[in-house]
């Protein structure tokens, strides 16, 4: 929970560990890696070559020969040429360079997410993990080609500038670099204090948008409490405090940029001072080679800059970077042991077992002790009981969503952890309370239980629980986009489609979570006749909230506090009047309520109109 | 030459621009728009011009000193120009120089630090009243978006509003900040020197200019081709996030069918179609980049070479050659971003304009009766006493919510609403607290038209607890007391949430009533908010209470407890009840059974139920519940 709610930029350490799963994902694009760092030493070179150049151009000017001139002009505009030339490619190899890093990320990081146990997104917001994929990847992928290629061209500038000086006249290259420390320190300094506004101001701006976002959602209860003062001056806070730090950074930079062309330009007019006096001495120094030191100096601002900005841009990002290597180095909770062998193929399940199973989420809160219960082949157990009594969690149990604290879970004699996961995972069909469907057709949703299933299987599924009709009424039949989410279809027809896609998958094992929202009589009648269906010779669990689906069952379990509170079937269970009863004419009562109050549904009044002509073509 | 600085921007676009959804506003609309928001901040913006021009004056001085001294030292001095000579000469003269080298060297130094401060200066100057405007905007932004008629919020989706008071401000933030001092800079940066160009030779200065319109158009024609490939860079990374919100949202059924590899599958296309957007986006970059420095290299070369050419004829100094070299690289690199910064000024400004657009939307207290018209409810202790009259409301252009509806409530009554969802139940308190107003009829309040009551008195006094109620991302205590002027004592507040039934489970929290809710926070279940949302209305002690579906999330025990607690309360407060369950209604002085918009029955609970109707079939489910279980255990005994 901490890694969620820990501020964005709270800790800005540097630590390069962080960083390694992203470079070495960089470095994998051998080519582009190479092709960037090659272009920017080219282009250091150039850079360094043309103040070489304009002064060679100044003697030979100064000289008046129009023979050697030539030349020499034309060696300097054919640079210009390789320098383009190397400008295309260091872009092209970075655009390489980061997209694929970025798409390689994102893919490991989706993947690994795909691994994990249900419990690791009980306590991440999806949205939190969604910008994990999308910002965080491209934030620090973006940065790894800028930084490889100024990692080249700073290194070779500095390099040549320096040694061509020195070859050139050590006194003059001493003069030219007097400025060098000094930017330095100076930018180590800034940075310290650019790189804290930054963050404050960032920090600020993400406070901000939650603040107006949290003003939009509670619109309606602002006015109502009449608060809108109140609102306003604890926003006005933040905006101050905003105005402060991004006014400070840009202050700081207005400070530090100067600075540098200063410190660069005093190099340049204190070899001028040093430097005239040797041209007029004649002591080998000649105009041209004053004027291309001159222009180294100015030069040296650059690398300077480039680097201390790089420096920051990595701080930045480094806390986007441990949440992605973080995310990449954790290890899935619920995983195959290494000695896991497949059990004979299409074995039959027999039977599912709790044994003595005990489970919490948090350890002070025990949802499930000393559990024990068995079902066998070809029958339904409905789990009946009160919100937080643990009926979500058996059913989580049994289809090793979650593994027990103490206790096993087995089928067949067999611990459900010397199974192989795919294995199991294969055997089991779930239908969640609340249908989730991809955005994609009808019939692919439907194939989403058996990935090679003949369109005619799917068909045949559809028509087992009676999805069939209101599928060929649709538009596009099973060719239906259902939006995302399966928004363009009304809940029960989730509900049906998902239904067909347990069915289609044909497991030995089926958990159902009965859906609470409330539809009409007329689908939901529909609908049971698919559950039916669905549910039948399977060892099936279902947490049952409709009375028609409780009054079927084989066996019911009155699951509270953790505990079997009651068990038998429907007649055995009102007989002895106890907790059973009580829930049951609770629900009765709340099942008439929502069919007299919610019939007029303007959404479920067309459900009706589409399922109940659907029923008729049946009969 | 400054390279590395043109670089690193060559990769910002990519994160940098936004393209937002087809701007109706155009740019003259965002422009007159900027110049009003300006407005108490445009002298300072005016400072920040000067400053620029005093910084590129004085940049463009410094080459002049060594210029000087070259032509003047090592040249023919009578060849040198007039300027060259007037420099020199104000510098001491040609012989004192020659032993004062550092002269000219501190000359230089100080022209830059000038220019330096200048340049600090307008930063202060711009980005100060930059920031100040921003901070404004952030603030109206706020104030009015919240203070917006819920019919105009209804209209306007509201991530579409976010983003308005978050990206368009930060645009317009960075419009007033970089990208207007920016073109002022890179037109100062090309102006500046034009007279100094021509003053010392005027055939390089025309030389020198050459190139600058062919790179302008080049610039802007080339951000303003790329503009589509934006858009669907867009596009692609929208429909990866949506790819991924899909999978995270269904990772329980992904695992249940065991789906991994599939799911990886789609996502490597949808992440790849990104890339390759991205990558397109590049190779635009690539081509722009290199093709514009071979445009300024270009420049640099015909300087360079009519220079040399000029030099070695003999009718140019070296040190005005000098001067021509340095000024060319100054002004190039400024001059190639003026058209790529032209080009997004014009996206900028058209963000600015929805901004405008908002603020011209009227607040709810525009439309209200002048002060002196309006009525102010007192704060009493005595209830609300209310009247509808042949009430109406339907939704602008849609169906009749509310049809002809009148009742008389007197004060310190409860009123119970009861009907299927859609029958109006809701609209009623709506109409109430003003979120709409009625389409015919009256309604009055405690003798005055609603119309002319002070909304914040109305409000002020009324204690609401919505359908979905709402809790401030903030500290329980501070939830219970938000909307409060006065403070509040911990007694009451502790009385409120006792009678809402949620002390007991506030002090079970290790911070009890520290505790933070909301999304960096605790996460309360339905019913726990909806308990500490009638704490909130109760800690009001108001004249009107309002619970709409308040309880529906509590169970059945809980509910009748706080029931319980609000009939002992035994205040003179009017009570307006909405729920599904008769329990909570039955004991009210007057109960509506409403159906689509219109009124079916009324009357009080041992009315309703002697008469067939809607409130008997409801009542009776409870008995039908125990009929069918007797008939049930009377098969079993058989």
């Amino acid at each position: 929970m901490s890694e969620v709610h820990a501020h964005d930029d709270s800790r800005a350490r540097f630590s390069l560990r962080v960083w390694q799963p992203i470079v070495t994902r960089a470095l994998s694009n051998h080519r582009a890696v190479a092709a960037l760092l090659i272009a920017g030493i080219i282009v250091a070179g150039i850079e360094t070559a043309l103040p070489l150049l304009v002064g060679r151009i100044v003697d030979e000017a100064r000289k008046g020969s129009d023979a050697e001139l030539l030349p020499v002009l034309i060696l300097y505009a054919s640079v210009f040429i390789g320098f383009a030339a190397g400008v295309w490619i260091f872009i092209a190899a970075a655009g390489i360079v980061a997209t694929r890093t970025a798409d390689r990320l994102r893919c490991d990081c989706f993947a690994k997410l795909q691994e994990l146990e249900p419990a690791y997104f009980d306590v991440r917001p999806t949205g939190w993990l969604v910008s994990r994929l999308t910002s965080d990847c491209s934030k620090v992928s973006g940065m790894m080609p800028w930084c490889m290629l100024d990692f080249s061209w700073c290194t070779a500038i500095v390099l040549g500038v320096t040694v061509t000086m020195f070859v050139t006249n050590a006194r003059l290259a001493l003069w030219a670099l007097c400025a060098v420390p000094v930017m330095t320190l100076l930018s180590v300094v800034f940075q310290r204090f650019m790189i804290r506004a930054g963050r404050e101001a960032r920090r600020l701006a993400s406070a901000m948008t939650a603040a107006y976002g949290e003003m939009l959602l509670g619109a309606r209860t602002t006015k109502t409490l009449a608060r809108e003062e109140a609102n306003l001056s604890e926003f006005q806070g933040l905006s101050r405090e905003m105005n402060f730090w991004s006014l400070r950074g840009a202050v700081l930079s207005s400070v530090y940029v100067p600075l540098i062309s200063m410190l660069a330009a005093s190099a340049g007019a204190v070899l001028l001072w040093r430097g005239a006096g040797d041209v007029l001495a004649g002591e080998g120094v000649t105009l041209g080679t004053l004027i291309a030191f001159m222009q180294f100096a100015a030069l040296f601002a650059q690398p300077v800059q480039e680097l201390s900005q790089r420096f920051a841009d990595i701080l930045n990002a480094s806390s986007a970077a441990e949440r992605i290597a973080s995310l990449l180095a954790t290890e899935p909770a619920i995983a195959d042991r290494p000695d896991v062998k497949a059990p004979r193929e299409l074995a039959r399940i027999e039977e599912l077992r709790f044994d003595a199973v005990d489970f919490w989420y948090r350890p002070d809160v025990p949802v499930l002790q000393q559990f024990s219960l068995r079902a066998t082949r070809g029958q339904t157990i409905a789990l009946v009981g009160s919100t937080g009594g643990g009926k979500t969690t058996i059913v989580s149990l049994a289809t090793r969503f979650y593994e027990p604290r103490a206790g096993r879970i087995t089928i067949d004699g067999v611990d459900l952890r010397d199974l192989p996961l795919s294995w199991f995972t294969e055997q089991i069909g779930i239908v969640p309370q609340v249908a989730h469907l991809f955005a994609g057709t009808v019939r692919e949703n439907i194939r989403y239980g058996r990935l090679d299933a003949s369109d005619e299987e799917i068909e045949r599924a559809a028509q087992r629980v009676k999805a069939h009709g209101f599928i060929t009424a649709l538009e596009k039949q099973y060719e239906t986009e259902v939006g995302e989410g399966g928004e363009r279809l009304s809940t029960g027809q989730r509900q049906l489609v998902a239904l067909a896609r347990a069915v289609l998958r044909d497991p030995q094992i089926l958990v159902m979570d009965e859906a609470t929202s409330s539809i009409d009589t007329a689908t939901e009648r529909l609908v049971q006749a698919g559950v039916e269906e669905v549910l039948r010779g399977r060892i099936a669990f279902v947490v049952a909230h409709r009375l028609s689906t409780i009054r079927s069952a084989d066996a019911i379990l009155v699951i509270e506090a953790g505990r079997i509170a009651e068990q038998g079937t429907h007649k055995e269970l009102l007989a002895r009047r106890g907790r059973y009863w009580e829930l049951y004419t609770n629900q009765f009562a709340a099942d008439r309520e929502r069919a007299l109050l919610h019939l007029k549904d303007a959404a479920t009044q067309q459900t009706v109109a589409s399922l109940v002509g659907e029923s008729q073509d049946d009969e | 030459m400054s390279e590395p600085e043109d670089r690193s921007n060559s990769n910002k676009p990519a994160d940098a621009q936004k393209p937002k959804s087809p701007p109706t506003p155009t740019t003259l609309h965002g422009l007159r728009a900027v110049w009003r928001f300006a407005d108490g901040e445009r002298r300072a913006f005016a400072a920040a011009v000067v400053a620029l021009f005093f910084a590129a004056g004085c940049l463009y001085l410094v080459p002049l000193v060594p210029q000087s001294i070259f032509d003047t030292m090592f040249g023919e001095t009578a060849k040198a120009s007039a300027l060259s000579r007037r420099i020199v000469e104000a510098l001491g003269g040609l012989d004192t120089l020659r032993d004062r080298l550092w002269l000219p060297a501190l000359v230089m130094i100080l022209l830059t630090a000038l220019s330096g401060v200048a340049i600090h200066l307008k930063t202060r100057f711009a980005a100060g009243a930059a920031e100040r405007i921003a901070r404004r905007m952030r603030d109206r932004m706020y104030d009015h978006v919240q203070r917006l008629p819920c019919d105009t919020l209804d209209e306007i989706p509201s991530g579409d509003l976010l983003q308005r008071c978050t990206s368009d401000i930060e645009t317009l933030r960075t419009f007033l900040n970089s990208q207007a001092p920016e073109i002022c800079r890179a037109l100062l940066m090309m102006l500046v020197p034009l007279p100094l160009m021509a003053a010392l030779d005027w055939r390089m200065a025309l030389a020198s200019v050459v190139c600058v319109p062919v790179m302008l158009l080049f610039t802007a024609v080339s951000f303003h081709r790329m503009g589509p490939d934006f858009g669907k860079k867009e596009t692609a990374e929208a429909r990866m996030t949506a790819k991924v919100q899909e999978n995270l949202t269904g990772i329980r059924t992904v695992r249940a069918f065991g789906r991994a590899a599939f799911e990886n599958a789609r996502f490597a296309e949808s992440s790849a179609a990104y890339r390759e957007s991205d990558a397109l986006l590049f190779r635009h970059y690539a081509r722009f980049w290199s093709t514009s420095d071979l445009l300024c290299f270009t420049q640099m070369v015909i300087v360079v070479s009519l220079g040399a050419v000029l030099v070695a004829r003999g009718s140019l100094e070296t040190g005005a050659y000098f001067y021509f070299l340095t000024v060319v690289s100054l002004f190039i690199w400024p001059v190639r971003m003026l058209g790529r910064m032209v080009v997004e000024s014009g996206k900028a400004l058209a963000a600015v304009a929805r901004l405008d657009e908002i603020l011209a939307k009227k607040e709810e207290r525009d439309l209200d009766p002048p002060a002196t018209e309006r009525v102010e409810l007192p704060a009493t202790e005595r209830g609300l006493a209310l009247r509808f009259d042949r009430v109406s409301f339907a939704y602008r252009g849609g169906p009749t919510v509310l049809d002809g509806l009148s009742f008389e409530l007197a004060a310190g009554q409860t009123l119970g609403l009861v009907g299927p969802s859609g029958a109006g139940k809701t609209t009623i308190v709506q109409l109430l607290l003003r979120f709409h107003e009625p389409t015919a009829g009256s309604i009055t309040v405690d003798g005055h038209p609603l119309a002319r009551v002070d909304r914040a008195s109305m409000r002020r006094l009324t204690g609401t607890v919505l359908q979905q109620p709402f809790l401030y991302s903030k500290k329980l205590r501070d939830n219970i007391v938000a909307g409060m002027n006065a403070v509040t004592t911990e007694d009451a507040v502790v009385a409120a949430t006792q009678s809402a039934c949620i002390h007991e489970s506030i002090v079970a929290f290790p911070e009890r009533y520290e505790t933070v809710v909301g999304e960096k926070g605790l996460t309360l279940s339905g019913g726990q908010r909806q308990r500490v949302a009638i704490a909130r209305a109760l800690v009001r002690a108001p004249r009107l209470l309002i619970l709409d579906d308040a309880l529906s999330a509590v169970d059945m025990h809980t509910e009748s407890s706080i029931l319980g607690a609000l009939s002992a309360a035994r205040t003179a407060q009017t009570r307006i009840i909405i729920s599904h369950r008769l329990s909570a209604v039955m004991d009210a002085d007057l109960i509506l059974v409403l159906d689509e918009g219109r009124l079916l029955q009324r009357g009080t609970h041992a009315e309703l139920i002697a008469v067939d109707g809607l409130y008997r079939t409801l009542w009776e489910i409870q008995h039908l519940a125990e009929r069918d279980l007797t008939e049930t255990l009377e098969e079993v005994d058989v």
